[in-house]
């Protein structure tokens, strides 16, 4: 049932100051596993705290309360062939046990979905949020438009942080039309071949929208108007990229996490350490993989890489070397000194009293 | 030219203190002589930026020439608690380049270099002090572009653009600066030289590349920015609908988007902005109008013809009593012509205007007209009207006289009262020009104290001694009190606790 629980929340809140406690802001813990709290007092429990304020199809914004569930979102907005277009995964939602992620969790995480280059990141479609800070202050920044450079971008920043910088209660985000017509192309290509490929045809006017590679198989997406995709399909199929029927599932296995390759059975005795590598587009693979086929899985035209590796050190160099970064799942954020410095300035700024248990590590107390 | 200290004029040695001394003996050791500009003939180009109206002379404009020089000088300056305003081209529009009579302008202009142009990667590394427009001309040899395009942007630095989050008649498709920018290096308040992002979409922990967006120079001081770019479109078509009621303008902007269609620009000007275009860039508008689109449609040429058709009958669907459609590059400059002129043609109109830059919600647009048209006849000033359609950015132009007494404060009294009718429609106080100087009591109808208080402490977590741009972007608390009265947001009495700074 939709409510509001601005009022709860904020109790919670300032008596959790005055007893010193630390709270984990909670949705549905879907992506729990993925970043765990490290040590906190309590939950702050906000999969009650649900329900779409606002939705204009034509002013292409929906506003929401954060612990609305993303399923309930999408429904909605499929039903005026509308989406976000930012694709937030999620997770577990085959289990059917638990939810599989609220709208605050998807900003708070910034995790993106396979269209990430073209398409935008969770951050690019965020608008406006309204943050309840450790002090329990309610507070507005950003709004329901397109364009606002009216005071700091608190909105966006709150994207990646985890809540580390506050606990958001509504968040408005931009909405994108769904395309007329989706399809996917694909061939045979070793890892390096499709990199390459992907790095030229990215230089070209096509309607991709996402790619992938893995075990030897690589798939772009397509999206468009009907003559738009037609037309590409085309032009692919003359480099040998010709038109797959049976993949509608692919796209969304690879969003939320579904996608085989992410299922590593307990008896496969090779490595289980998935690193989540983020390299610019074109970077060349690491010589440290015995088996690319087996062990990795890329996606964002070559910017994404998922690799199973046991050796933090040489995925570490490895994604330094290209100018990327990487994360191991289930481990904690890597953070850079400077840059990790910045941000607990910044949570000092929102939270004083490290109240909020954010799994970032960045809050005063952690430090 | 710069001398060394000894032999300056008695000005700066008298009207400055020892740390100023300090701060100018220290520029002149890191900078070459033309690189530090004391005198007032060489100082007076820096007394303003696009907001001519604010001026104050600087105290000193420094100019350097590397990353390394910018850290040193930003050591020096928190050293002595001198303040440092950083800038671009100064084409901005709000005055957040404004100097301040004891700080140092920081001028990039010099940091102009365009590093790589990387297409296997698709990105760009360029210097702060690089052209907007350079940086796409830069790219075209690939086919590839970047997409941002404000109007200024011959001149305009992309430095500067990740000051003001710039944006562009073609955002509502590409987005903002925010949306294209994948790194920066900046220096710190404290001289330290950090990176955020990088050729790479997507970074770990709280976004500080985006919180840096749109900081007017508050937060860091920009050295290198890493850009997104992208495949020029195969095709473009600009159309050109003419409607008699702005309301049927309105809703055919409705209808486009609401079929699912996202156009790459769609601009409407009122009867005002059309004539005044029109006089000035002989762009073939209709002048019996009341309200005209411009709309450009691109991508592949497949795509591309649909598209045409439906963008037509929707318009005519919706009033449109003449469409124009432009199929060649100088056709399209010519109607793009008129729309881009629109300052300067206005400018002819009357000897000074004021550009506001509400945003609103769409649907709202003709409320807001009507509200825009009562607060002109009210103070007697004529306004044509501007508005980026597609991503409800509104600039209204308001027409006045500087030379008559009482004029300039009137049509800054007459822009706070259009900026109050965008935010009561759900909207902000700028969309794409900054608050820099000119908003800030606008800022204080749009934030409680407790989202300002929120301000601050953000902007003391990055820069504690508060020398980064001071004064602008935020409006102290205790402006906003002594504005009295124009605060009521969502029915809460204004400053209830109100807290002095």
């Amino acid at each position: 049932m939709p409510s509001d629980q601005n009022g709860l929340l904020i109790e919670q809140i300032k008596s959790a100051n005055e007893t010193q406690q630390r709270l984990a802001i909670q949705g549905h813990a879907s992506k729990s596993s993925w970043l765990p709290v490290s040590s906190s007092d309590g939950v702050l429990a906000l999969d009650e705290h649900s329900g779409i304020l606002q939705y204009e199809p034509e002013e292409l914004v929906i506003t929401a309360r954060s612990g609305t569930s993303l399923a309930e979102i999408n429904a909605v907005l499929a039903k005026r062939q509308q989406q976000l277009s930012c694709e937030p995964p999620q997770l577990g939602a085959g289990d059917g046990t638990r939810g599989s992620g609220t709208l605050g969790g998807a900003v708070a995480c910034g995790l993106s979905g396979p269209g990430r280059p073209w398409l935008g990141a969770v951050r690019d479609a965020v608008l406006g949020v309204e943050l309840i800070n450790g002090a329990g202050e309610y507070l507005k920044f950003g709004g329901q438009v397109m364009k606002n450079v009216a005071g700091y971008d608190v909105s966006r920043l709150q994207s990646g942080a985890w809540g580390a910088l506050g606990v958001m209660s509504v968040i408005s985000l931009r909405v994108q039309p769904t395309v007329a017509e989706e399809c996917t192309v694909g061939a045979s290509l070793s890892v390096d071949q499709s990199l390459s490929l992907c790095a030229q045809l990215g230089q070209r006017n096509l309607p991709i929208t996402a790619s992938y590679w893995q075990g030897g198989d690589f798939c772009l997406r397509l999206a468009g108007n009907q003559s738009g995709v037609a037309a590409a399909c085309q032009a692919l199929a003359d480099r040998g990229l010709h038109q797959r029927q049976a993949e509608p599932q692919l796209w969304q296995q690879l969003k939320d996490h579904e996608h085989p390759f992410f299922q590593r059975p307990n008896s496969d005795s090779s490595s289980h350490r998935l690193w989540r590598v983020v390299t610019p587009l074109a970077a060349t693979m690491p010589d440290f993989l015995t088996d690319p086929d087996k062990d990795a899985l890329i996606m964002w035209g070559g910017g994404l890489r998922w690799m199973y590796h046991d050796d933090a050190a040489q995925v570490g160099e490895y994604s330094k070397a290209v100018g990327g970064w990487c994360w191991a799942i289930g481990e904690s954020m890597p953070i850079a000194a400077m840059q990790r410095q910045i941000m607990s300035q910044l949570a000092k700024a929102f939270d004083p009293r490290g109240v909020f248990a954010s799994p970032l590590g960045i809050a005063a107390v952690d430090a | 030219m710069a001398k060394p200290v000894a032999e300056q004029g008695s000005n700066v040695l008298t009207q400055h203190s020892a740390a100023h001394r300090a701060v100018l003996d220290r520029l002149l050791e890191l900078l070459p002589d033309d690189c530090v500009i004391t005198d007032a003939a060489g100082l007076r180009p820096y007394e303003t930026d696009g907001l001519t109206a604010i001026r104050e002379m600087p105290w000193v404009v420094a100019l350097p020439e590397t990353e390394e020089q910018v850290a040193a000088i930003v050591v020096c300056c928190a050293e002595h608690g001198v303040p440092v305003i950083a800038r671009g081209a100064g084409t901005g529009l709000s005055g957040g380049a404004r100097p301040h009579q004891h700080g140092v302008v920081l001028g990039l202009s010099k940091m102009s270099e365009i590093l790589t142009v990387d297409p296997e990667n698709r990105v760009a590394r360029v210097q702060p002090g690089v052209r907007n427009l350079a940086i796409t001309q830069a790219a075209e040899r690939h086919g590839l572009y970047y997409a941002p395009d404000p109007s200024s942007q011959i001149a305009c630095s992309i430095g500067g653009n990740v000051a003001e989050n710039a944006g562009g008649v073609h955002c509502l498709k590409y987005g903002l600066t925010v949306n294209n920018v994948l790194g920066v290096r900046m220096v710190t308040a404290g001289g330290e030289i950090v990176e955020l992002g990088g050729a790479v979409y997507d970074n770990p922990g709280p976004d500080l590349l985006a919180l840096l967006c749109g900081s007017e120079g508050m937060l860091g001081i920009v050295t290198e920015v890493t850009v997104a770019l992208l495949p020029s479109p195969e095709t473009k078509t600009v159309l050109l609908a003419a409607f008699s009621h702005v309301v049927d303008a309105g809703n055919a902007v409705a209808a486009i988007i609401a079929a699912g269609i996202i156009p790459a620009g769609m601009e409407m000007m009122d009867k005002m902005a059309v004539q005044a275009a029109e006089a000035f860039a002989k762009a073939g508008y209709p002048l019996d109008a009341e309200a005209i689109l411009i709309i450009e449609l691109d991508g592949a040429d497949a795509e591309l013809a649909t598209l045409n058709d439906q963008v037509t009958e929707l318009l005519r669907t919706h009033g449109a009593y003449r469409i124009d459609e432009a199929h060649d590059a100088s056709q399209q400059a010519r109607l793009w012509k008129g729309r881009k002129s629109a300052f300067p043609a206005v400018g002819r109109l009357s000897p000074d205007y004021l550009c506001m830059d509400g945003t609103i919600p769409r649907k709202t647009l003709p409320t807001v007209l009507s509200e825009i048209d009562v607060i002109s006849q009210t103070f007697g000033l004529a306004v044509a009207n501007v508005f980026h359609a597609a991503d409800g950015n509104l600039h209204p132009l308001i027409l006045f006289d500087a030379n008559v007494p009482g004029q300039t404060d009137k049509a800054m009294a007459m822009g706070a009262k259009i900026l109050e009718a965008c935010v009561a429609a759900g909207g902000t106080v700028t969309g794409e020009h900054g608050v820099g100087v000119e908003k800030l009591d606008t800022m204080c109808v749009q934030f409680t104290s407790e989202e300002l208080a929120q301000f601050f402490r953000l902007k003391a977590a990055l820069d504690p001694q508060a020398l980064l741009n001071p004064g602008k972007g935020i409006p102290t608390l205790t402006r906003c009190g002594e504005l009295g009265g124009m605060h009521v947001h969502k029915g809460r009495l204004p400053f209830p606790e109100l807290e002095r700074f």
